[in-house]
């Protein structure tokens, strides 16, 4: 009985070591563009481009991080001068995600409550091409279109992680609901 | 067989004359409201109240028929103050109408370059079921509905998807005789 608790107990730290390192989640915040979220794993960022019939040409700024093969992204654009126009711009953006994949999820967005909140919706899709499954928020708010993804990648293959689903909700946009000791996300020099 | 002609031509002419009369779809055009649709019978103007968390309080236009027990709704809601939270006004005003409805249909819309959504609804106590679109157009929030009443009982009539699908926001676009809507006074 005493062999078989040790063997047991040799196995189960086996596989807690064996497991893929998971990263702790962070909280990070920027108070130029109005947000913060969770992530794991280092954030880097970066810019884009992106384009939209009715949004045109925009420069995107992306903040990533990968981490267990889950790809997590928060990419911003602009729209100071037509945020009247936030409510197609935003249906474009939504649009253009789920056009021609495999819609699994599409469903209101709400953060914040009351008089505070920010609608928005969130979407899950297939990748073709079995290239994984990506859960997306997209919301609008103070001239900013702000999508948040999380694509957990066939080499992860655990399709319905919790994961995605801690990303995309973290996302607050009263931001003294944010954790104390958020980073600071760096901006584009 | 002449007879069988003669009674099967007797029978579809009762049909058609026993059958609900459907007005006529006349075209209508608001230039100063920035879009044009088209509904059956006769358009009546209404106030209403429409209020939402973030939008607050608001009066609303409603241009409004009945045609053979079928409601047809266009619904204006000026926010023009509030015209920068345009997404979320949208998002605020489709969420409110499904709110603790059984949802049939949630899809995208898109008409002339503009993005909105669509819904069908189940309305509480088999009261009928609407089918809405929903678009944010000059600062307002203009919202089609359809709802198919139970004396109607129809309710995969091709007519509410005519009606919320009629909306145009070019002015080219509008029938050629398309009627001028008067504002609420």
């Amino acid at each position: 009985m005493r062999r078989i608790t040790i063997a047991t107990m040799v196995a189960a730290s086996l596989a807690i070591f064996t497991a893929p390192a998971q990263a702790a989640w962070h909280s990070y915040i920027s108070h130029s563009l109005g947000f913060s979220v969770e992530m794991p794993g280092e954030v880097k960022t970066q810019t884009g481009t992106y384009r939209g019939a009715v949004s045109g040409p925009r420069e995107t700024i992306i903040f990533r991080s990968v981490e267990d093969n889950i790809e997590y992204k928060v990419t911003v654009m602009s729209f100071a001068q037509a945020q009247a126009e936030g409510a197609s711009i935003l249906g474009e953006r939504e649009y253009m995600f789920q056009d021609k994949k495999k819609v699994l999820m599409d469903t209101f967005g709400r953060v914040e409550p009351g008089k505070d909140a920010i609608y928005g919706r969130k979407i899950t899709i297939e990748l073709p091409m079995n290239a994984g499954r990506t859960t997306g928020a997209f919301y609008f708010n103070k001239g900013k279109l702000i999508s948040l993804e999380a694509t957990v990648l066939p080499a992860n293959g655990d399709y319905a992680s919790p994961d995605p689903g801690r990303f995309i909700d973290s996302v607050a946009f009263v931001l003294s609901r944010a954790q104390e000791g958020s980073t600071e996300l760096k901006l584009p020099e | 067989m002449r007879t069988w002609t003669l009674a099967l031509l007797a029978g579809a002419t009762l049909m058609a004359m026993t059958a609900p009369a459907s007005a006529a779809w006349k075209g209508y055009i608001s230039h100063s409201l920035g879009f044009a649709f088209a509904a059956p019978g006769e358009l009546k103007i209404e106030k209403g109240k429409y209020q939402g968390a973030v939008a607050g309080t608001h009066d609303a236009a409603i241009f409004r028929s009945v045609d053979d027990n079928i409601e047809y709704k266009v619904i204006v809601v000026d926010v023009t103050q509030q015209a920068n939270q345009a997404a979320t006004l949208l998002g605020e005003a489709e969420y409110i109408f499904q709110d603790g409805k059984k949802v049939l249909m949630d899809a995208f819309g898109r008409v002339d370059g503009k993005y909105g959504r669509k819904l069908t609804i189940d309305l509480p106590n088999k009261a009928g079921r609407t089918t809405a679109a929903f678009w944010f157009v000059n600062g307002r929030i203009v919202s089609l509905q359809a709802t198919v009443l139970p004396a109607n009982g129809d309710f995969d009539t091709p007519e509410m998807g005519r009606f919320v699908d009629s909306i145009t926001f070019y002015s080219v676009r509008a029938a050629d005789d398309a009627i001028e809507l008067p504002l609420p006074k």
